[in-house]
């Protein structure tokens, strides 16, 4: 059982290969695995279209994409492979959709998670960022829809934001392509390490809770050190969450 | 050619009657009672009887088990005399006694039943209505190991879902102190903790009143025909029999007395209003839907527009339009705020 | 993999005894303690303006089309305008493409195998059989869904759909499913497979079911025509001449009503019997309105929905279109297959007021609805050896007048009961093949996607032999 993990190599690959396969990602031709997450209705197949010039269908309905969508681009070189995840508003409820986003999230370790927010609805999307960044360190936040921001005189403040969630923040309006190329140089530059994000934790827990949480999840670092998500897997298993059992007794979070 | 029209619907409608006949015969509850009447069942049952009549302090003769259970009595007699011979329990002069494996034996059985009734409540989408009957069938079919695997699936629960105590593996029982709302006096606030699910008839009026666990009451008036009181803004009235089979507990020096709570259901459109939570009756999937879409306590909410049947009604919360239906707006406590 | 057993029923078990001291509201405090968390770091970036100004013109929208007075008005005009743009439209490059592809292309590929010297057989099972099957489809299906689809999506950009499901759903909550279950039957009227694809909407799983197993009996295009012609043959003819076309039309929207009830009413029994344990949720966002983009909108839906549903018809039809040419070409004794099936199913067709001939078409034309009326005339034309008509054994056709149609069809033995029946039974059968597939990949599961196929067919069996009894014992046939 050699953990491969913490690869000192600056710009390697992150994803797990095996796990992707599972999900049924071909990652052959593949230098760097890019994840979409996102509220619904929050522009995310409009990004993705944006980014790889696919017209995937994108209706003004929450939960559109139950199946999963998959495109390419490529930037300096590298190869890009785009998997655009359901909409959903969280990672916990387990259903369907959020059964979907998560998993792939988990356990197929994207080399990088972009989180697509709407501008003009920011609180309620952090419930996701913040769940997301749980799970995963390399995260680009995409602050979309910003021409209707603008247009409610909705002033965001990116960069105080991109502190406070330890991760980049890229304006965007997909619909007319603003700042589509920041944000694929910015994706280029987390999946090459080029930018380390230090992700926000959530703070906020209640007493008894964070307790429950710290203390399950010391022991999950202690008995694997090379975990990067013990927390997040700790508020797993203390909300019951049998897939992440299951992931556990079978050691799916490794890389084998 | 052609058939005869009239023979044709006679059979036709001799078949549909056959085949009703069958499916009925499968389901009903004649058949149930057959599966029930098996050994193990009625000896589960009894044991099961017993136990609540010994738990509320009374006492059960052998003429009164067999006529809670419908028994013949030579039955009865054969089943007793079976039972002692296993050490399940006593029959002295009449009176029918537990022993402590006979305990032990009964609060499995009780296990395992609340156990199911919690599953149903959190897992599916079973009406409450139905969880009592479905968990009579399950008690006496679930190995242990299977209610334990359910004990942990279910996060190790402690409560069933109409508030009773469910017993752990070693067979020990939360002791609970609770009253009977009709036993309140005026002005007395305390919280509901049970509803009893039986008998049936009343169970399901309390239903249907929509009275939840979890909520706060507060008594206006109580005598021997009526029992009035206010909960979530809603005024109750009911008869004492009624008002017996909620169980409720006073109110502790922590807990406060929310005064003006009321329902999201009576903030028509425009009012805006804080949400204090949401009521332990919305459970599983629904229960987590609400909770990620931000239904939260602390966070404003507003009602903007009602549907042309004025179900469901669309709330503004965190900045976008949710609409929720009558029952779930039921189950949101809010506190209104007057601008 | 002992070790890892072990460590991980090591923090297994630490986690069940956290779970029990912390108690069953975790999932309450962790989603409080994430928002809080959310509304910290809002507070610190975001600067907004009063709301109400800046949604004035959402919400003031959003009062006339979800009103008492005007919300139910709009919804009906806009579905009656769509439905009424699609059949108009698609008339005429339907017909183009039939001219085509059947008169076209058909003869002009039959030449080049003559002039090959393919064998008989070859040549009778690839383009009389395939190739018809496959062209029909194309000619039927693509315009009016090529038209029909963009509409709907350009609705459902706009925002207007979650509007309309708002708007229904205490009717919708009342049969026991959901709103947006109004989105996924009218766009069975479109195409079912679709319908279902679209089911994906409803997050709740109850009520998605409910609406993937009911879509089936949404009428979808490839039943309009048949409907049609047989109203206009059979029920057209009922009244005088002035007044044939209004009767045929208001008999039509009558089946597709009927449609709308059977919907409501199986989603009821369904959600009170087989249902009634699967999980169920409520929960309808109504997003901001957004300007459609027009021409990329069209682009997309074109490309996303209706070539992808074609593409799954075609697959289906080809093989279909093989074995109607087959069973009518090959002989067991001195019979074909298409006749023996004929007359062994006569008897049970006749006591439904059908006949064998449309029962052995349902059951080869399964893979698209679009094909039923011309495997009729085909059957019925060589099961009655009418010389004449048709392209030959085992080559579907259809008629230019509905005359010509109607005079084969009576020779058939057809009366207006059977045209009634057909009626019924083309909304009350299986759904077609390209729907079963779609529905299995929708729902991962064969006990729903046999219910959804064989629910409808009893039903159809039921009604049609309820009607032609009752029939037979006023009209003393």
């Amino acid at each position: 059982m050699s953990d491969q993990i913490a690869s000192s190599c600056d710009d390697c690959a992150f994803h797990n290969i095996a796990q992707l396969k599972k999900l049924g990602v071909n990652v052959e031709d593949t230098d760097y695995v890019v994840t979409l997450a996102g509220n619904p209705n929050t522009g995310k197949s409009t990004v993705f279209n944006a980014l790889t010039g696919l017209r995937q269908h994108t209706g003004n309905w929450p939960g559109k994409t139950v199946t999963r969508a998959e495109g390419g681009f490529s930037y300096n070189e590298k190869r890009f492979k785009l998997v655009d995840l359901p909409g959903t508003y969280s990672l916990l409820s387990t259903s369907q959709d959020e059964e979907i986003a998560r998993n792939f999230i988990l356990f197929g370790r994207p080399d990088v998670t972009i989180i697509v927010v709407d501008a003009s609805r920011l609180e309620r999307n952090l419930n996701l960022v913040l769940q997301v960044l749980e799970i995963t360190n390399k995260a680009v936040l995409c602050l979309n829809l910003m021409d209707e921001a603008r247009r409610h005189d909705i002033i965001v403040d990116e960069r105080t934001l991109a502190k406070d969630l330890g991760i980049p923040v890229v304006p965007t309006s997909a619909r007319s392509l603003e700042g589509i190329p920041q944000l694929i140089e910015t994706i280029y530059k987390v999946a090459s390490n080029e930018i380390v994000c230090k992700p926000h934790k959530i703070k906020n827990l209640a007493g008894p809770v964070n307790k429950a949480v710290e203390q399950l999840s010391s022991k999950i670092s202690k008995i694997y050190p090379e975990m990067p998500n013990s927390r997040w897997i700790a508020m797993r298993l203390l909300d019951g969450d049998e897939r992440v059992v299951t992931a556990l007794q079978n050691n799916e979070f490794l890389i084998a | 050619m052609t058939p005869d029209p009239g023979i044709a619907l006679i059979v036709f409608f001799i078949l549909v009657f056959v085949g009703v006949l069958l499916w009925k015969i499968i389901k009903s509850p004649f058949l149930l009672q057959n599966i029930k009447q098996s050994k193990k069942a009625l000896v589960e049952d009894i044991l099961k009887q017993l136990y609540h009549v010994e738990y509320s302090g009374r006492t059960a003769s052998l003429n009164a088990m067999a006529g809670a259970l419908k028994l013949s009595d030579r039955k009865i007699v054969r089943l007793v005399e079976d039972m002692s011979s296993h050490d399940l329990l006593k029959l002295d002069q009449d009176i029918l006694q537990l022993t402590s494996s006979g305990r032990d034996y009964a609060l499995k059985i009780i296990r395992v039943h609340r156990l199911w009734e919690k599953y149903l409540s959190e897992r599916t989408g079973f009406d409450k209505s139905e969880w009592h009957d479905r968990a009579e069938q399950k008690e006496h079919t679930l190995t242990e190991e299977q209610a334990e695997q359910l004990y942990h699936d279910l996060g190790n629960p402690r409560f069933d879902p109409h508030g009773d105590p469910i017993p752990t593996e070693a067979g020990e029982i939360i002791e609970t102190h609770w009253k009977s709302l009709s036993s309140l006096s005026e002005n007395t606030v305390a919280r509901i903790v049970h509803l009893e699910d039986e008998p049936e008839v009343i169970y399901q009026q309390i239903v249907a009143e929509k009275l939840h666990i979890g909520s706060q009451v507060k008594i206006i008036a109580s005598d021997n025909h009526e029992v009035k009181f206010f909960s979530e803004g809603e005024e109750y009235r009911f008869s004492p029999i009624v008002a017996s089979n909620i169980s409720v507990k006073e109110l502790t020096a922590q807990e406060k007395y929310e005064e003006d709570v009321v329902r999201l259901s009576s903030l028509d459109p425009g009012e805006k209003a804080i949400i204090l939570g949401i009521s332990s009756e919305c459970r599983g999937a629904s229960r987590r839907r609400l909770l990620d879409l931000g239904f939260i306590a602390g966070s404003s909410i507003e009602t903007e527009f009602a549907s042309p049947s004025k179900e469901p009604k669309a709330y503004s919360i965190r900045n976008t339009i949710i609409a929720l239906r009558g029952d779930q707006a039921d189950l949101i406590l809010i506190k209104k705020v007057n601008e | 993999m002992v070790e890892i057993k072990d460590k991980a029923s090591e923090i297994i078990d630490l986690a069940s005894e956290l779970r029990w001291q912390v108690g069953d509201d975790f999932h309450d405090r962790l989603t409080e303690g994430i928002y809080a968390d959310a509304a910290t770091i809002t507070e610190r970036v975001e600067q907004k303006p009063d709301r109400k100004i800046s949604y004035s013109f959402d919400r003031a929208l959003d009062k006339i089309l979800t009103s008492g007075t005007f919300g139910f008005p709009i919804m009906i005009l806009v579905l009656a305008v769509i439905l009424w743009i699609t059949i108009q439209g698609a008339n005429y490059p339907s017909g183009a493409l039939a001219v085509l592809l059947l008169d076209i292309v058909y003869p002009f590929l039959k030449d080049i195998s003559s002039n090959l010297g393919i064998y008989w057989w070859i040549d009778g099972l690839l383009i009389d059989g395939v190739y018809m099957a496959v062209a029909w489809v194309i000619a039927v299906m693509l315009p009016p869904m090529a038209i029909f689809f963009p509409l709907f999506t350009l609705l459902e950009d706009f925002g207007y759909l979650p509007r309309v499901a708002f708007n229904l759903d205490s009717l919708f909550k009342r049969a026991g499913a959901h709103g947006k279950q109004a989105l996924t039957m009218s766009m069975g009227w479109g195409c079912n497979a679709a319908g279902v694809v679209a089911t994906r909407i409803i997050d709740s799983p109850r009520e998605r079911l409910i609406a993937i197993i009911t879509n089936n009996f949404s009428l979808c295009n490839g039943r309009w025509p048949t409907q049609i012609l047989i109203a206009t043959i059979f029920i057209g003819a009922l009244v005088p001449s002035g007044l044939a076309n209004l009767t045929a039309s208001l008999s039509v929207i009558t089946i597709a009503m009927l449609g709308v009830f059977f919907t409501f009413f199986s989603s009821w029994v369904l959600s009170k019997t087989m249902l009634k344990g699967e999980v169920s949720t409520f929960t309808l966002e109504l997003p901001p309105y957004r300007p459609p983009r027009f021409w990329k909108t069209i682009y997309t839906s074109i490309i996303d929905r209706t070539l992808i549903v074609l593409w799954r018809a075609i697959v289906f039809a080809a093989p279909a279109g093989a074995i109607i040419w087959l069973i009518s070409n090959i002989d067991v004794g001195d019979v074909s297959i298409a006749n023996l099936a004929i007359s062994s199913f006569d008897g049970f067709g006749v006591l439904l007021g059908l006949n064998g001939v449309i029962l052995l078409a349902y059951i080869v034309a399964i893979p698209a609805n679009e094909i039923v009326i011309p495997t009729i005339l085909m059957l019925t034309v060589s099961n009655l050896a009418i010389t004449g008509v048709g392209a030959g054994e085992g080559v579907m056709f259809e008629l230019d007048s509905s005359s010509e149609t109607a005079e084969i069809l009576k020779a058939g033995g057809w009366t207006v009961l059977t045209g009634i029946n057909l009626m019924l039974f083309s909304l009350l059968h299986n759904p077609c093949s390209t729907t079963i597939y779609t529905i299995y990949q929708e729902t991962k599961s064969w006990k729903w996607t046999s219910v959804a196929s064989i629910l409808p067919v009893i039903m159809g069996f039921v009604v049609t032999f309820l009607v032609a009894q009752v029939w037979r014992l006023i009209a003393g046939v």
